[in-house]
């Protein structure tokens, strides 16, 4: 009996693609995509459709419906494409079957058989999809891991730490770390801290920052907060904290003039402008008395 | 177990290789006070390298020698702490606010002399 529907299913499968595809047309008709054509629709259409009888036939998932589904999610269609489309056929052949003349089986039946067919396409093609997702995210959060607290040694004895993105407690335990090795393995003096990249100081990035710093103190180097925003300093005298047990200064430049004093090193221009000009008289007045 | 402590010109250095039990810690702060009674020592550089623990007890007992040496007229520089031993002090809320740390000996013995410079 159960051969029988499946066998109606697939001998009649020209009806049902028919079916389907004026379905699916109609659907896309109220979810107009238009960075997709109409063709490469069309043709990815009647290829998923035959891809769900060739799976219907063999009543197990076939190595076709992987690779298209993997063809899919290369494009970035959307997941609903895929199950709305299952769910069409499901509907077209549950409505085919009971309008068949020859059937004799309950509806309930049909229902739960078509169910059955179709179930397990649906199931294949919501764990590749998530799966796909998965991975993705895994991904980008070690890219981001890779990203989140970059140790910058600019000079001897100082060093840049610049932060840019919302700091959470996870963040800011693998920043505390990074920053507490590199001060170690650069032999940093000064440490400078750049927060121009952080969107919102809460009290809790406050309370983070401000532990990193006195650790920083501890193993003997320095800390300097620097890239403080106006709205910034606002935010922090607003929730009461108190930042003034180290150094911070609005913007890199001046955190690192503060550093290069402590370090009791200064940058020397060579070959000022004055100088240049001065040759260039010199130069002038020698080929006079030449 | 005592600790050597090593006298070098006006200096006293401490470096500390085991992980300190409270008797030996205790013990510390008594040689290390006489010792700076007997040579009247102007600087004492703690080095903290090879030391991987420190509970609460022993952060109070060094917090505490840094302000008795200051008392007795020397002053103390705590160098070498580890980052592991920095984050447990930090989380266990023992700031040591007032006491001056660098990165190494040559680092501490350099802060040492600018301090009793000025």
């Amino acid at each position: 009996m159960a051969k029988n529907l499946k066998e109606i299913l697939v001998d009649n499968s020209n009806d049902l693609v028919h079916m389907w595809l004026e379905e699916v047309a109609e659907k896309q008709k109220e979810v107009t995509n238009s960075a997709i054509s109409q063709d490469l629709f069309e043709n990815t259409n009647r290829e998923f459709v035959n891809i769900i009888f060739g799976s219907v036939e063999k009543e197990s998932l076939t190595s076709d419906l992987d690779s298209f589904t993997e063809r899919v999610i290369n494009l970035g269609w959307p997941l609903s494409y895929l199950t709305d489309g299952l769910q069409l056929f499901k509907r077209v052949a549950i409505e085919f079957l009971i309008e068949h003349e020859e059937l004799d089986v309950s509806v309930p039946k049909v229902l739960r058989h078509v169910d059955e067919l179709v179930n397990p396409i649906i199931n294949q093609l919501v764990n590749e999809y998530s799966g796909s997702w998965e991975n993705t995210v895994s991904l980008q959060r070690v890219a981001l891991q890779e990203l989140s607290a970059p140790l910058i040694p600019v000079m001897d004895n100082i060093t840049v730490m610049p932060l840019i993105g919302t700091i959470d407690t996870e963040r800011a335990k693998f920043i505390m770390e990074n920053l507490l090795d590199g001060v170690i393995k650069h032999h940093a003096e000064v440490v400078l801290i750049d927060i121009t990249g952080v969107p919102v100081v809460d009290t809790m990035v406050a309370h983070h920052i401000i532990q990193a710093a006195e650790a920083v103190r501890l193993i003997g180097s320095t800390c300097i907060l620097v890239g403080i925003r106006p709205e910034i300093a606002q935010t922090i005298v607003n929730l009461g904290i108190d930042l003034s047990k180290f150094p911070t200064k609005s913007s890199l430049r001046k955190g690192f003039t503060t550093a290069l004093e402590m370090t009791n090193q200064m940058i020397v221009q060579t070959n000022s402008e004055e100088q240049t000009i001065e040759e260039l008289i010199d130069s002038l007045d020698r080929s006079e008395q030449s | 177990m005592r600790i050597p402590i090593l006298k070098l010109h006006n200096y006293l250095l401490i470096s500390i290789q085991i992980d300190l039990d409270d008797q030996t810690a205790i013990q510390f702060q008594e040689d290390l006070l006489n010792k700076i009674h007997q040579s009247g020592a102007t600087g004492v550089v703690i080095d903290l390298t090879s030391v991987d623990i420190i509970d609460s007890f022993i952060a109070k007992v060094l917090g505490d020698v840094v302000t008795m040496s200051d008392l007795m007229g020397a002053k103390v520089v705590l160098t070498g702490i580890q980052p592991a031993v920095a984050v447990t002090l930090i989380d266990l809320g023992i700031h040591l606010n007032e006491v001056t740390t660098a990165l190494d000996l040559e680092q501490g013995l350099i802060k040492l002399r600018q301090e009793l410079e000025e």
